[in-house]
């Protein structure tokens, strides 16, 4: 069991011997921010947590310079609420420049103490003394020394912070400055690190939480207030099921194991109001332009309106910022604990202290019952889903009374953190006759807030209204002495639900000012760094851009081009600067950071590739100087996967990016090549260095990819769609979703076909048969083994079992499903039972029942019971299976009654349709073939019955003869593909090739068998190999007729990495899709065949590559457990059903089809198929 | 329906119950309690939960527990400790590849399986090996600094591996302490 609690501050005081440092006594309470044991360890206390960056080590690190001790001496405890002082939340990079100075005058405090008593213990002179590495040591006694240890043993001492404390001089610094190995990589390394994730408390349950359908909207009225009901009976069946928690919109459940709460909020049935449109979030300038907003002026200098008037060049821009995500790589998690006495909650929070306040409002328990212990969790950049999760665990504890732990799934954590708000900026301005700017008038729309904790609001204990916030003014300010400035921040309400996102409003801001400029100066004709020096009056941005700018070779230039190309690429090299400024306006300035960036745009395939960043920072004095390069390079990074490609994407009432496909990340093979200059100024104030150099990308991206092409590009991200359009001179169109409704079965009775084949029926045939007389059910002992041996294998070759299983798994016992254009049939019990199956029949029932479709008691039986196949069967055949049949267990249960609608319901019109189509001739073997050939055609053609999914049926239903034999059919919702020389496979199915598919399960130019298929395959194991030989010889016989594909493997493949480029123009989103969703698996070396192989990427229905990604694939191992097969895919395909919506679908599809069978014309109306796929009840 | 099924991680076998259909993923963390394999998607798209199975890099979050069978799963923890570290974990130590380190599991996971089938990888190798792992806090020019020294580092054991066998076969005890 992992259990982490922190030490509560009374524990920690409650030491004998011990020296503690703590706050002034302010309303009656001291907070707790040092102590040392008498072992000399010391334990320094911070409300500030880790988010990932390296903190820890840091404050470490100036705990221990400021005490003289070791490093490895100093331990730190960030955010536990139980003892660390509270410092608000962990933003804006403050850690090191605010909440880092408290501890420092503790540290200091605590080392005028230590070395005063050890003065006054040896009546010596304070200033004789010096202190090293936690031992105290005059320069003249030299066998004379105290430790830390020795000064704190034998007495217990509280000591207020002195603020007058003095500090070391930064002169003497010998560990802040010089790089240290951050603590908790070694244990991170081995799976020793506790994360929030990996908290196990004793007793402890497992929940999940069901989201409402608003997906990532978090204010209106209907938030809150959209549940109507739940159907806790769709439930009742999930093992370990502990609870099922609604309160208001809040809806959980908890069960014993973590796979079981899963289950259960997938299946859990909710009705709830639909959610109400929003406008449109993903083109959104004209959102943001109609959110109501109150202008708030920063700045107004000169003379705005005047000098815009007379501008000699007037530039008016729009700059637009897309919605984007934290997007940490883990979804949130944690564990709660409620009892009566009060509430502890492991938690990832980012705000330990905010938290805890949330969750008293949340419980109506007073703060002080209540402890947040803080753990690391995957790492956040701003407001991710950690609190609402903590308040998920905490309300799903108190209902179930036990300790519970959330986790959050990918889509939920995708759909639901607050996102980064879209920012629309306007800059008007131009050239002065002069070529200087004339004016700089610039407005910024920000709708964000601090996102309330979700729970608090579906719970209704806050109300569903949106604050607005003043945090759309970061770095508003520009860095240029523009003589006639304005600047107007329009604050707002969230739109989308929204918080803070690294680099918060600044980096929108920065991309506008430094295009801006930018612009500028090449209207000017003037080189962008000497235009901005011009104008730049702060000496260290003045210095730093100097230094960056012969870091990297700069070339001054005056226009796009110089950099030339060669074949399709272009090259560019652009430059950005700023200064992160964070905190209430004017705001505080963290690290000043620039950006010089050399980028090679693809002109035909609209790729932008970021081959190199060359950053400079302006950091102050450094803590931990490496710290500080990985802040960097980790900014650079993820700033330059938000500049080139993330977006979330929304429908008209939620968010839809919920995965990797959907939201799409930089990969390794994209990352930059990174040089990063860090100015030494270790004699000024450190400064935070968390988000600095995210700021300048985005603007120094657009600037190279202006210097490459002569093109600027004002709205990310830059996807290939849209640096093609802007290349091609236009916009690109979005193509409109298709909603059209349509006929649910594509092959669908026509009304008036159907009318008139009914009466033909009702004028064929005698439709009445009669009953047989029930039997006492047969003693299955009258039958040999060699009989009920010849029995099995014949259920075998016919896959009895695939239709008649049980719904809960039971042989023979019946209720499956099968949707057919007739309506839904559902299998028969066929076990010997008497009441419910087959148990009462004689032979000759049964073999009626299985030649001419007539149920024992002489009701006409539906041809989804292929017996117009097992007709021609042998007698012997019919007769083992009998007796087999009869050594089954019985079922007493009664499966669900097919129950066709008018006039299908009426049984007795298949007379009339036997007449037509029933054939009960026996079996015709053919003479001219050989023995092998004539077995395997009787086992596809009778007991096998491949032509009754294989084949196409006709409007009633009946198999289609001639060439359409075995030339593909559909049945349960899938494909069954041709089996004959009209297979869409790209590669010729070989006799080998059907011997390995039937065996095993797999081909290795086709693929592996998914769906009924892969049930139909495990169910032919039984049978001996020479039968499926002669299956495959007899069917490679037949798709050979008039085969003329002579392709091989390597040649399909290899067209279709040559269609790559081509597909991601044609379905851009699509490609993104495949590489975030299905590249990881189905790409590369692995077990599975390329899709190029794949028949269904290549038929003219996309029915089964829809089912493939609704309802995933089961992994080829555990069909390979019966076959035998060695080395198959141990992964399964999980189903995207409830992760990608029709639209991605759609795209994806697109994708597929371009890329694996290029050549092949595109698949219409995805839309449709989709529908009639995902109707389909498994 | 629970069933009972015997498997081999990290050298040991372990009985468990549990659905067949459960992701091996969730009896790694809840049953055998180990935490190095990650929660980050449950889709595959993400390799936090990496794990070796016959040395392959896979994704837990998609193994239903039933197709394990009697292949041997490794864990992060499997590879080694902190007293006893497998050659790529003290790369990524001595690189510093971690920031939140959720995703190191499964960098670490991966570049054992890709130096085990090329013992020395390209640049472009590791980048496409590593294509499909996410990292979010932009840590992968340090990660591609370990995967490229842990190729150094799992070479070099190789040879004092090779070279042990061969002083041993040789009798000549002595040319190991100038090998290390």
């Amino acid at each position: 069991m992992t259990v982490d609690r922190e030490t509560s501050r009374d524990a920690q005081l409650s030491g004998e011997e011990l020296l503690a440092v703590l706050s002034p006594v302010v309303n009656g309470e001291e907070e707790l921010y040092l102590t040392i044991g008498s072992d000399g360890l010391v334990t320094a206390f911070n409300g500030h947590v880790d988010l990932g960056t390296g903190i820890r080590t840091s404050l470490a690190q100036i705990v221990a310079e400021e005490l003289c001790v070791p490093f490895e001496q100093v331990q730190m405890v960030l955010g536990a609420t139980s003892v660390a002082p509270n410092q608000g939340a962990t933003i804006a990079s403050e850690t090191i420049q605010v909440t880092a100075m408290p501890l420092r005058l503790a540290a200091a405090t605590a080392r005028a103490f230590l070395l005063e008593k050890a003065a006054r213990l040896h009546g010596l002179p304070v200033e004789s003394l010096v202190v090293e590495d936690g031992i105290i040591r005059t320069a003249t006694l030299e066998n004379w020394s105290l430790t830390f240890a020795d000064l704190v043993s034998g007495d217990h001492v509280r000591l207020a912070i002195d603020p007058d404390a003095s500090l070391k001089p930064v002169s003497d610094y010998r560990i802040v400055g010089t790089s240290h190995p951050r603590v908790d990589i070694p244990q991170k390394a081995t799976g020793r690190w506790t994360y929030v994730h990996d908290v196990r408390v004793p007793g402890m349950l497992h929940g999940r939480v069901v989201r409402p359908p608003y997906a990532g909207f978090d204010h209106g009225e209907h938030v809150g207030t959209s549940l109507i009901s739940i159907d806790e009976a769709s439930v009742a069946d999930v093992a370990g099921l502990v609870a099922v928690v609604a309160i208001g919109d809040f809806v959980g459940v908890v069960a014993t194991r973590e796979e079981n709460a899963a289950l259960a909020a997938k299946k859990l049935k909710v009705l709830w109001r639909a959610a109400p449109e929003r406008p449109d979030l993903n083109a959104p300038e004209e959102a943001l332009r109609a959110n109501p907003s109150t202008p708030r002026k920063l700045a107004d200098r000169g003379n705005v309106d005047l000098a815009l008037a007379g501008a000699a060049t007037a530039m008016d821009r729009t700059y637009v910022w897309p919605y984007q995500m934290h997007a940490s790589i883990g979804p949130s998690c944690a564990v709660a604990d409620f009892r009566e006495e009060g509430l502890t909650v492991w938690s990832g929070t980012q705000n330990p202290f905010p938290m805890r306040r949330d969750l008293s409002i949340l419980l109506d328990m007073p703060e002080d019952r209540i402890v947040v212990e803080r753990l690391e969790a995957a790492g956040c950049y701003g407001r991710n889903c950690a609190d609402d999760v903590t308040a998920d665990a905490a309300l799903l504890s108190r209902a179930v009374n036990a300790p519970v732990r959330v986790q959050l799934t990918r889509e939920q954590e995708h759909a639901w953190e607050p996102k980064g708000a879209a920012q629309v900026i306007d800059v008007r301005g131009g050239l002065d006759i002069d070529g200087g700017p004339s004016a700089y008038d610039f407005e910024t729309r920000y709708p964000s807030n601090l996102a309330p904790t979700l729970p608090l609001i579906l719970t209704g204990k806050i109300p569903a209204a949106p604050d607005t916030l003043q945090m759309g003014d970061r770095t508003a300010i520009p860095p240029y002495a523009y003589g006639n400035l304005r600047v107007t921040v329009h604050d707002m309400p969230p739109i989308a639900r929204a918080s803070w996102f690294r680099g918060v409003s600044a980096m929108p801001n920065t991309f506008a000012h430094e295009s801006y400029v930018d612009e500028l100066a090449t209207a000017a004709g003037v080189d962008p760094i000497e235009y901005r020096l011009r104008y730049l009056q702060d000496p260290r941005a003045i210095d730093l851009v100097h230094a960056v700018a012969e870091r990297a070779n700069w070339v001054p230039h005056t226009k796009p081009g110089t950099l030339g190309g060669e074949g399709d690429l272009l090259y560019g090299r652009g430059f950005a600067y700023a200064v992160y400024v964070h905190g209430k306006f004017p705001g505080t300035a963290a690290a000043w950071a620039a950006w010089v960036t050399d980028v090679a745009v693809n002109r035909r395939t609209g790729e932008i590739a970021v081959t190199k960043v060359i950053c400079a920072q302006d950091s102050g004095l450094m803590i931990n100087p490496d710290g500080v390069r990985h802040q960097i390079h980790g900014n650079i990074i993820q700033s330059t996967s938000r500049v080139l490609k993330e977006k979330v994407d929304f429908s008209s009432t939620a968010v839809t990016s919920k995965e990797w496909g959907g939201y799409s990340l930089i990969t390794f093979p994209d990352v930059p090549e990174i040089d990063v200059l860090m100015i030494p100024r270790p004699n000024e104030p450190p400064l935070g260095v968390g988000e600095s150099a995210s700021v300048p990308s985005a603007a120094a991206i657009a600037n190279a990819v202006f210097d490459a092409t002569g093109i600027r590009f004002r709205e990310l991200p830059l996807t290939p769609e849209r640096v093609l359009a802007g290349l091609n001179g236009g916009g690109q169109a979005e193509k409109p979703v298709q909603r059209k409704r349509s006929a649910w079965w594509k092959f669908g009775l026509p009304i008036a076909g159907g009318l008139a084949a009914v009466t033909g029926l009702l004028t064929m045939g005698s439709p009445w048969r009669p009953a047989i007389s029930p039997i006492e059910r047969p003693d299955a002992n009258v039958y040999s083994s060699v009989t009920i041996e010849r029995g099995r294998l014949v259920a075998a070759a016919g896959a009895c079992n695939v239709c008649h299983i049980g719904t809960d798994g039971l042989a023979f016992a019946g209720g499956r499903r099968f949707d057919t254009p007739f309506g839904a049939v559902y299998a028969t019990n066929i076990t010997p039972d008497v009441e419910n199956g087959i148990g009462g029949w004689s032979y000759p029932a049964f073999e009626r029942a299985m030649r001419q479709g007539v149920s024992r008691d002489g009701h006409h039986l539906y041809p989804a019971h292929p017996y117009t196949s097992f007709a021609g069967a042998e007698d012997a055949d019919l007769q083992a299976l009998y007796a087999y049949m009869t050594t089954q267990a019985p079922v007493s249960e009664k499966p669900t009654e097919t129950k066709l609608k008018f006039p299908f319901g009426i049984r007795a019109l298949m007379a009339g349709w036997n007449a037509m189509f029933l054939k009960t001739a026996p079996f015709q073997y053919n003479k001219a073939e050989d023995a092998e050939w004539n077995r395997g055609a009787y086992l596809v053609e009778t007991l096998g019955h491949c032509s009754a999914c294989h084949t196409q049926r006709n409007v009633l239903g009946a198999e289609k003869g001639g060439k359409a034999f075995l030339s593909g059919g559909f049945a349960d919702g899938w494909e069954a593909p041709a089996l004959n020389a009209s297979a869409k496979s790209p590669v010729s199915w070989t006799e080998q090739a059907f011997y390995d598919y039937l065996r095993s399960g797999h081909a290795r130019d086709h693929g592996s068998a998914a769906g009924p298929m892969a049930d139909v395959i495990s169910a032919l194991a039984p049978l001996p190999d020479a039968d499926i030989r002669a299956m495959a010889a007899y069917l490679a016989k037949g798709s050979a007729t008039v085969a003329e594909k002579s392709a091989t493997a390597e040649m399909v493949v290899a067209a279709s990495v040559a269609a790559q480029a081509d597909a991601a123009r044609l379905a851009p989103k699509g490609a993104r899709i495949f590489e975030g969703a299905c590249a990881s698996c189905h790409t590369g070396t692995n077990a599975l065949s390329s899709l190029a192989l794949n028949s269904n990427l290549h038929s003219d229905s996309p029915d089964n590559l829809l089912q493939a990604i609704l309802n995933g694939v089961e992994a080829p191992a555990i069909l390979a457990q019966t076959t035998g097969r060695e080395t198959p895919e141990i992964m399964s395909m999980p189903g995207f059903r409830d992760t990608l919506d029709e639209q991605q679908i759609a795209d994806l599809a697109a994708y597929l089809r371009a890329r694996f069978a290029p050549g092949k014309a595109s698949w219409d109306g995805i839309g449709d198929v989709l529908r009639r796929v995902g109707s389909v009840v498994h | 329906m629970s069933e009972v099924f015997r498997i081999d991680v990290n050298g040991s076998t372990h009985t468990v119950e549990a659905d067949p259909k459960t992701p091996l993923l969730y009896i790694l963390r809840n049953d055998l309690a180990l935490n190095g394999p990650k929660f980050g998607c449950g889709l595959g798209e993400c390799g936090a939960c990496s794990v070796l199975i016959d040395e392959r890099a896979v994704r837990a979050c998609t193994i239903p527990l039933l197709a394990v069978g009697s292949r041997r799963v490794t864990t992060l923890e499997g590879l080694g400790d902190e007293g006893n570290l497998h050659p790529v974990q003290q790369a990524f130590i001595d690189a510093a590849a971690a920031q939140c380190g959720y995703c190191l599991n499964g960098m670490i996971i991966a570049t054992v399986a890709l130096l085990k089938r090329n013992p020395t990888p390209g640049e472009a190798d590791i980048r496409e090996e590593l294509r499909h792992n996410l990292c979010r806090c932009g840590t992968h020019i340090e990660i591609l600094a370990a995967v490229r020294r842990a190729a150094g580092l799992s070479q070099a054991a190789e040879q004092r591996k090779t070279g042990r066998r061969a002083a041993i076969v040789e009798g000549a005890a002595g040319t190991l302490e100038r090998q290390q």
